[in-house]
């Protein structure tokens, strides 16, 4: 601003424009970010009741039957005392029935990986879900042989080998599991340390009166297996951060605490993937995907957590002196997780390294696909490349301007009134010649295919879905019926393996009409987004594949309909052409299947600052091909701020400009 | 025959080898020099363009960057700013950047930018270069068919040009002396009805005082002689009766003569009249101000359905003229009605919508979420917005229509944002409306009322006037009493007659000087299109561009204004309509029209690269300039010049 200083206008007149700034300001913090659309963690009863616990107020539990079975430790989980109604009446829901047992089974898997399992016995009116096809396939195989179990004093714990200078041990009453190197002893990772262990055991309605829905915004969650969250502590020694549990836009990428001394009022880092229309650039608010892993790094080691659950969760990061503020813990950092359903599937990776940590947990959920070439380079993006001739206008804007890109890309205006598999036939009447012209100068195509199918009789993907029932249903067992681009639509229940098959089917070029080799795919809106829904997502009690509900899985949904599309392309090219499909939304071991971006962000420094945090986040989390819309989606960036944001964006692993249909045109050369 | 199979062999051989020489050519110094600079590498030490280095020849294409600006490297792709020239020899020479030197993509016809061997690249300049004379034959064809219309469309301009000035001129000395009389006549009516009043009044005492009399000699009579035979009395009573009757009927002459004339439109008659006979000053800027005024200020004006009424009314009354000044006010009402209405009607919705989505049904709610991102109303809302201005369309409809058809499209086309007011163009079809039962005949009477002022012997018209006004000068004494009635009536016709010509002369004048102050090009070469609508479907939408006025895109009976005449760009080559309609989240829509030169005036391929900035062309031959010819003329010359001779032997 040195012009205004130059000139030093009357005050009076700086002043008007001052206000002018800050209405301007307030007018548009006003109008975008939708916080109350969205649940925070006093509206959400499971995240309200674990966060108001304090350590050890909760009965605890140990474990019994401690024994090796099949080459892994197992037990069962009791109450340690018989149930005192002490706590009776701090909420309605806590007013339960004698626990059964839990079954509690330890194991581990080279490299320095622990993993423990807590879950219902059999005799639980259902059963719970645990997430499929995300652990590797040849896990299982690969599980190590526990020889022994050595209990040192009197039986009070076990502990067993896990890597070379590591041992994991379970200590039995109260229950607590721990990662320690083995001649000190200096611990590493422990759960349940400070008895925040919680498992709300599956159970029959007590009497009719009892009330399990829940409401939020006019919208009723039926809730028909009532109260199941799951919750507990884990903490990290000698940490002095933490880091991952993507996706939040924030400026920082270690994890600022969010509970406990010297901090403000903060919501708890919540995961649960949502649309979420012009997000603000820091924030713990859930954005378009999860991955429930995070790292700790301190002076002596770093370590890692995974919690394989695909439920709404929350996590807390521990300010020293949460527990006791005389004594705020040195070198600790102390973790709160809580999901509302699910099991207690979770991995703890002892590092020592950085890098051991990340081959530890990819170890377990795959390694990032490696990409074809030209998906590495500048992609070229707006909503909307309107027809064949904007489409040639702007591939020779490049030439002209000896500007190199790769890559061109359709939005969702391309399609037949947003049927995806479909072309728009007035605008772009002859899409192969149209990606045969770019392919001449090596150049590929990424066309648009979102997951809400058109409710439309005489759209064929619609038509074989209801007649084949591959449509998610709604509690009342109707094909989910919600609305998104394409007006009324329904979704495809990615779960079940069978459909994800049908859906990769699609993608083959008889299938796909107007598809050439050059055209690769990009997968938006599968959080899933439901327009007319709370949250503008899918009801918790929309039913899937197996009786799973909605709630249950709905952080993976996105991760399947991304497995499902990455499936088709390869499919189609007999498996010798490596796929590449871009997703918005995403969940531990989307890397396995391509990309993913950052969504729909904002032109202005502040998001352009966070992208760096947030695509470096992706990265410890094992998706490393991520990037940012270059410019900033909605609004329109000056000059200087889209020259940084390329600048800055050549560094992203995933390099694509991309626009919002009401701004201006900016392809590179438009500047001058 | 066995010679000449061998004579066959050899060429062909030779033939095959200057091919295989040409296509394989060997990475010389001068690769990618244009011939214009061969000289510049002549000497042993050249120095790099810019000034910053110097290198040797043996420098020069060794793939390796020695000067920055690439100087050292035109044949390679070594420097990232280096140009490659292709000789392109039966084609156009060309120039591309030195990253496309090699790059397995065939980018000069000749091949000449390939010879590492991953691509074989044939030499198709032969081909590609006849394509392409062809099509600067044609062109140039076209541009000296199209310099020819121009040459007679500017004539028609200049003409058109001086005549609409010379009648403007002459308009204004017409409106000066109309002025006087109109005064005058005023002068004379209101002497007249003063005169008249005071008559009426004298008649009314006579009467008063003859009753009076009456009364009392009855009362005389009956008292005095009771049995008297009274017969005598009753003649002269009924005598009297008529007489008064006559009187007030007279009075009440101008009134019955238009016999359905309201008293609003009275009081609005003699307002509009009032205000001309006051103003002594030429009117001219006046008006304008005035409406500019009206403009400014109808924002906050509501619209009258009394003065619409009252508007219409007149309408049938064929006194056109005389409603000016408020047709203009309610045209320019409608307009910014047009204008604003359905944006704060949006605006309202969607704060009412945005406050709360409680109450939504589901597809609402679908709807609304998705209006985030698209900015697009979602159903009910665009429904209302449709009405909304729909009815502000309507209104602009029906009422200029009428307008329309009296002044013969010369009417104040200027303050009349009005889509009817550009029907000129006798290529559109814009039947969405209806013409207002009952309106025809007076459209007719406006017509040929108006043609009095533009009929060849428009002058004779003002000498009538001037000739009956004197003769009723003379003719009346005015200081005659009682007034005598057909003189009283001849003036308040007159007066009348008068009036309503000075306002048409007015808005005459004034919709001319509104047109001859627009910037017509060089050589006056859009004249023309000041009175013409240009139009081209494209999928849904129907674009109109009217240049010096506005621009729209009409879908069904839902006009955007994309934007309102503002200037012409780029020498004439551009013309720019701007501050159209606000777009949600965005600018208000703006329109820029490239010109190109054509045969014929034809608007073509709308386009919107930007949310809500349009871009659309129109061939006219306005742009056929002669500089552009001789431009492509010394093209052609070039590429007939570089032909490689053999083809021409072959």
């Amino acid at each position: 601003m040195p012009s205004l200083a130059d000139r030093s206008p009357p005050i009076l007149l700086l002043l008007l424009l001052l206000l002018l700034l800050l209405l301007l300001l307030f007018f548009s913090a006003a109008s975008a970010w939708k916080k109350d659309e969205f649940r925070n963690c006093e509206q959400t009863p499971f995240c309200k009741r674990a966060r108001g616990r304090k350590p050890h107020s909760i009965p605890s539990l140990s474990a019994a039957d401690v024994s090796l079975s099949d080459g892994a430790v197992s037990a069962r989980l009791l109450p340690s005392q018989p149930l005192r109604q002490a706590t009776a009446g701090d909420d309605p829901e806590s007013d339960r029935d004698p626990p059964r047992p839990l079954l509690l089974r330890l194991s581990v898997y080279p490299g320095g990986v622990l993993r423990l399992q807590i879950d219902e016995d059999p005799s639980a009116p259902r059963r719970r879900f645990q997430v499929p096809d995300v652990l590797l396939p040849d896990l299982d195989n690969r599980r190590l042989w526990l020889p022994r179990l050595s209990s040192p004093a009197a039986g009070s714990s076990s502990s067993f080998y896990l890597a070379d200078g590591f041992e994991a041990v379970l200590i039995h009453d109260p229950f607590e599991i721990q990662v320690r190197w083995k001649g000190s002893g200096e611990p590493v990772l422990s759960l349940n340390s400070h008895g925040l262990f919680d498992f709300e055991q599956l159970r029959a309605k007590k009497n009719d009166d009892e009330d399990w829905e829940e409401r939020f915004r006019g919208h009723t969650d039926t809730r028909p297996h009532g109260p199941q969250s799951i919750s507990f502590d884990v903490s990290f020694h000698s940490a002095d951060f933490v880091y991952g549990i993507p996706e939040h836009a924030s400026s920082s990428l270690s994890l600022r605490p969010t509970s406990g001394p010297g901090v403000e009022h903060s919501e708890p880092y919540r995961l649960f993937n949502l649309d979420v229309f012009e997000y603000v650039a820091d924030s713990p608010f859930g954005l378009y995907g999860a991955i429930p892993f995070m790292l700790s790094h301190g002076a002596g080691s770093s370590s890692g957590f995974f919690w394989l659950n695909a439920a709404e969760m929350q996590i807390d990061v521990l300010a020293p002196g949460w527990d006791d503020p005389a004594a705020p813990a040195k070198g600790r950092i102390d973790t709160l997780w809580m999901s509302e359903a699910g099991v207690v599937d979770a991995f703890f990776f002892v590092g020592p390294e950085p890098k051991d940590v990340l081959r530890q947990y990819t170890g377990i959920t795959g390694t990032p696909a490696m990409p074809q070439e030209f998906a590495v380079a500048y992609h070229q993006c707006r909503w909307n490349y309107r027809d064949e001739q904007d489409v040639a206008a702007v591939d020779a804007g490049f030439d002209e301007h000896d500007i190199p890109y790769d890559v061109l890309w359709l939005d969702i205006e391309h399609t037949d009134g947003k049927r995806y598999f479909t072309w728009d036939r007035v605008l772009f009447p002859n899409p192969k010649e149209m990606q045969e012209k770019l392919a001449a100068k090596g150049r590929h195509m990424v066309t648009i295919v979102d997951p809400h199918i058109k409710r439309d009789d005489s759209f064929y993907i619609h038509k074989e879905a209801t007649e084949r029932g591959y449509y998610v249903k709604d509690a009342t067992g109707k094909d989910f019926d919600g609305w998104c681009w394409a007006g009324s639509s329904s979704y495809g229940d990615v779960l079940n393996p069978k459909v994800r098959e049908w859906w990769a089917e699609k993608f083959s070029f008889q299938n796909y009409v107007g598809s050439t080799p050059t055209l690769y795919i990009w997968n938006d809106m599968n959080e899933p987004s439901v327009f007319n829904i709370p949250e503008i997502t899918m009801p918790r009690d929309a039913i899937h594949y197996g009786d799973v509900e909605h709630r249950e899985l709905h952080n993976a949904y996105g991760y399947y309909f991304h497995m499902a599309t990455s499936n088709g392309l390869l499919k189609r090219g007999n498996g010798k052409d490596r796929p590449f499909v871009l997703s918005r939304a995403f969940f531990a071991g989307s890397q396995r299947y391509g990309t993913v971006w950052t969504g729909d962000n904002s032109a202005n420094w502040d998001q352009l600052r966070a992208s760096v945090p947030m695509i470096l986040t992706l990265g410890l989390t094992g998706l490393s091909f991520s990037g940012a819309d270059v410019g900033g989606f909605f609004g329109n960036p000056e000059p200087e701020l889209l020259v940084r944001w390329y600048q800055l964006g050549a560094y992203y692993p995933f390099f694509r400009a991309h626009a919002h249909q009401d701004t201006k045109r900016r392809e590179p050369w438009l500047f001058g | 025959m066995g010679d000449r199979l061998r004579i066959f062999l050899t060429i062909s051989c030779l033939f095959l080898i200057w091919i295989s020489a040409s296509a394989s050519i060997p990475l010389s110094e001068s690769l990618g020099i244009a011939p214009q600079d061969l000289s510049y590498y002549k000497s042993d030490v050249i120095k790099c363009k810019d000034g910053s280095k110097k290198f040797t020849k043996e420098q020069l294409n060794d793939e390796f960057c020695d000067c920055p600006d690439g100087t050292d490297e035109p044949g390679t792709s070594a420097c990232s700013q280096g140009k490659f020239y292709c000789r392109n020899a039966g084609h156009i020479p060309l120039t591309v950047f030195s990253s496309r030197v090699n790059d397995g993509i065939c980018d000069c016809c000749d091949g000449s930018d390939e010879y590492n061997g991953i691509v074989n690249c044939p030499n198709t300049c032969w081909e590609a270069g006849k394509v392409a004379r062809e099509k600067l034959q044609k062109k140039i064809a076209m541009f000296q068919n199209g310099i020819t219309i121009r040459k007679q469309e500017v004539e028609e301009a200049k003409q058109a040009f001086a005549k609409d000035e010379a009648e403007l001129l002459k308009l204004k000395s017409e409106e000066k002396i109309l002025k006087e009389i109109v005064q005058k006549l005023k002068e004379q009516k209101e002497r007249i009805e003063k005169a008249e009043e005071e008559e009426r009044k004298k008649k009314e005492e006579e009467i008063r005082l003859k009753e009076a009399e009456r009364k009392a000699n009855e009362a005389k009579k009956a008292f005095e002689e009771s049995s008297h035979d009274s017969s005598d009395q009753a003649p002269e009573k009924l005598s009297e009766l008529p007489n008064q009757d006559a009187m007030e009927d007279h009075h009440d002459s101008a009134i019955e003569e238009k016999s359905d004339y309201t008293a609003e439109t009275e009081i609005s008659d003699s307002q509009a009249v009032g205000k001309v006979a006051n103003d002594h000053d030429d009117t001219i800027a006046k008006s304008g101000d005035e409406t500019d005024d009206t403009i400014a200020k109808s924002g906050d004006e509501t619209y009258d359905t009394n003065e619409e009424s009252s508007f219409s009314h007149v309408e049938k009354q064929h006194l056109v003229g005389d409603q000016d000044s408020t047709m203009l006010k309610a045209d320019t009402d409608d307009y910014t009605r047009s204008k604003e209405a359905p944006s704060s009607h949006v605006l309202e919705q969607q704060g009412q919508v945005l406050d709360s989505t409680e109450g939504l049904s589901r597809e609402e709610l679908g709807r609304h979420v998705a209006s985030r991102w698209t900015g697009e109303n979602a159903a009910e809302e665009e429904d209302g917005v449709d009405t909304a201005k729909e009815q502000g369309h309507e209104h602009d409809e029906d009422i200029p229509e009428e307008n329309h058809g009296g002044y013969n499209s010369y009417s104040d086309e200027d303050h009349n944002f009005d889509d009817d007011d550009f029907e000129d163009d006798p290529d559109m079809e814009f039947g969405d409306h209806e013409e207002p039962a009952g309106t025809d005949s007076s459209d007719e009477n406006d017509k040929t009322d108006y043609s009095d002022l533009t009929s060849s012997g428009s002058s004779s018209w003002l000498d009538k006037i001037q000739q009956t006004f004197s003769n009723v000068f003379q003719a009346i004494n005015f200081f005659k009493s009682p007034v005598n009635i057909s003189e009283a009536d001849t003036v308040r016709k007159k007066y009348e007659d008068s009036s309503s010509k000075l306002s048409k002369i007015q808005s005459r004048i004034s919709s001319l000087s509104e047109k001859l102050k627009h910037d017509f090009g060089k050589d006056k070469e859009f004249y023309s299109f000041y009175d013409r609508c240009f139009e081209t479907k494209q999928n849904k939408y129907v674009y109109k561009v009217c240049p010096f006025k506005k621009a729209s895109q009409i879908e069904g009976h839902s006009t955007t204004q994309l934007g309102y005449w503002d200037k012409f760009e780029e020498s004439y080559r551009v013309m720019l309509f701007s501050n159209g309609d606000r777009c949600w989240n965005g600018p208000d829509r703006t329109l820029k029209v490239r010109l190109r030169c054509g045969l014929k005036d034809e608007l073509m391929d709308v386009d919107e690269p930007s949310r809500c900035e349009y871009v659309a062309i129109l061939s006219t031959p306005g742009l056929c300039l002669e500089e552009k010819l001789k431009e492509l003329q010394e093209k052609l010359e070039d590429v007939n010049a570089s032909r490689p001779s053999i083809h021409d032997e072959l």
